[in-house]
């Protein structure tokens, strides 16, 4: 369980993890009070506190690192397969349609008399 | 990559302007087939092709901006210039409607009967629905700020729950809207009120759709760790565009709705 002090209250009211190290309205300053000697209390693993993770991990890290790799493959294709489908698709769908879409308009320009 | 001693952003070439072009002439005579001949395989057509280049060029973006690093601050500052910009043309694209709506109302001609609304026009009830729609425009400009602040603050719950209900605010004033239309005793093609009032509110109603279609992917990129609490322009760009539909939407209600009825 956390606490955070409401400045509306004026008390200590339950709070999220997240909420306890930045309050609202509260910048994080230093702290006033000195904190305890780092052995006085028992150590704790950060694995054992309860992450509020409900998004999945964050994946940017590996991915900055992924399209940062200098393998001279152009950004719209750095994905490999799934980006070369949707480029050859695209492509083909404007230059296909366009040459469809001149004979249209040429028909549409001859009216039958 | 190659090293680099300057904090410009180069960028490559890339197939989506041509592919852009090629579908913005597809989507214009999609439409002239369609109005003329109810023919609407190339409409379908450009607007699979826009939709396309947009998804992979906006994507591409992403890729440069937040795996490539290469927005920094005067990259960054570059973008708000082309954002502002863009919002600036967006203002004048609504001010052709404002004119055409003033040009008509403040001045009736005879044979709209002298008056404004014209003779035989049934305005709807700007104090029903119409004023529901200006509290969820507003109050969706109060969670945004709502998550601008909790996104500063590196709070991803209140961000990501802000960020949700100003898309649900959204999707619930286009709601009101779809039904306010099919309640509507005039149509766009039957007089310069509906004319008028359509247009203006029509496109309006597509930079709501636009603009939720903007957040959401904000909520998106924020769920994936985009944005850090100092950097995060793109989650800005839709704020801002989010305020500019709101401002047009008070412009809209005070003039066609309130004082046009």
């Amino acid at each position: 369980m956390y606490y955070k002090f409401s400045g509306f209250t004026q008390k200590l009211a339950g709070a999220w993890a997240s909420e306890a190290y930045s309050p609202q309205g509260l910048k994080p300053v230093v702290p006033t009070e000195a904190p305890p000697i780092i052995f006085a209390t028992p150590t704790k693993l950060t694995s054992d506190s309860t992450v509020y993770d409900y998004a999945g991990k964050n994946r940017v890290p590996e991915l900055q690192k992924f399209f940062q790799k200098a393998d001279g493959v152009p950004i719209y294709l750095k994905r490999g397969l799934p980006d070369q489908m949707l480029y050859r698709t695209t492509m083909a769908l404007t230059v296909g349609g366009t040459i469809y879409c001149l004979i249209a308009l040429y028909m549409a320009a001859q009216p039958k008399k | 990559m190659t090293h680099q001693t300057h904090a410009y952003h180069m960028v490559n070439p890339s197939p989506w302007p041509l592919t852009g072009a090629l579908s913005a002439f597809l989507l214009t005579s999609g439409m002239i087939m369609w109005f003329h001949f109810y023919y609407t395989t190339l409409l379908t057509a450009g607007l699979l092709a826009s939709t396309m280049t947009m998804f992979q060029w906006w994507r591409d973006i992403v890729r440069e901006g937040t795996y490539q690093g290469h927005h920094t601050s005067p990259v960054q500052k570059g973008l708000r210039y082309g954002m502002i910009l863009f919002i600036i043309s967006e203002v004048f694209f609504f001010a052709g409607f404002f004119w055409a709506f003033y040009h008509s109302s403040l001045a009736p001609t005879p044979q709209t009967g002298g008056h404004w609304p014209p003779t035989g026009i049934f305005p709807l009830n700007p104090m029903e629905v119409p004023l529901l729609n200006t509290a969820v425009l507003l109050a969706s400009g109060v969670t945004i700020t709502w998550a601008h602040h909790s996104l500063m603050e590196a709070n991803r719950k209140e961000s990501a729950q802000a960020l949700s209900m100003t898309i649900a605010l959204g999707i619930y004033f286009t709601y009101l809207q779809m039904s306010e239309y099919s309640e509507t005793s005039f149509t766009i093609s039957d007089g310069i009120y509906g004319s008028t009032f359509f247009m203006a509110t029509g496109f309006h109603g597509l930079h709501v759709i636009i603009g939720t279609t903007f957040l959401t992917t904000c909520y998106f990129r924020q769920q994936l760790y985009h944005f850090t609490s100092s950097h995060h322009f793109g989650f800005e760009a839709a704020a801002w565009y989010w305020h500019f539909v709101d401002v047009v939407w008070l412009f809209l209600y005070i003039s066609i709705y309130w004082w046009g009825s």
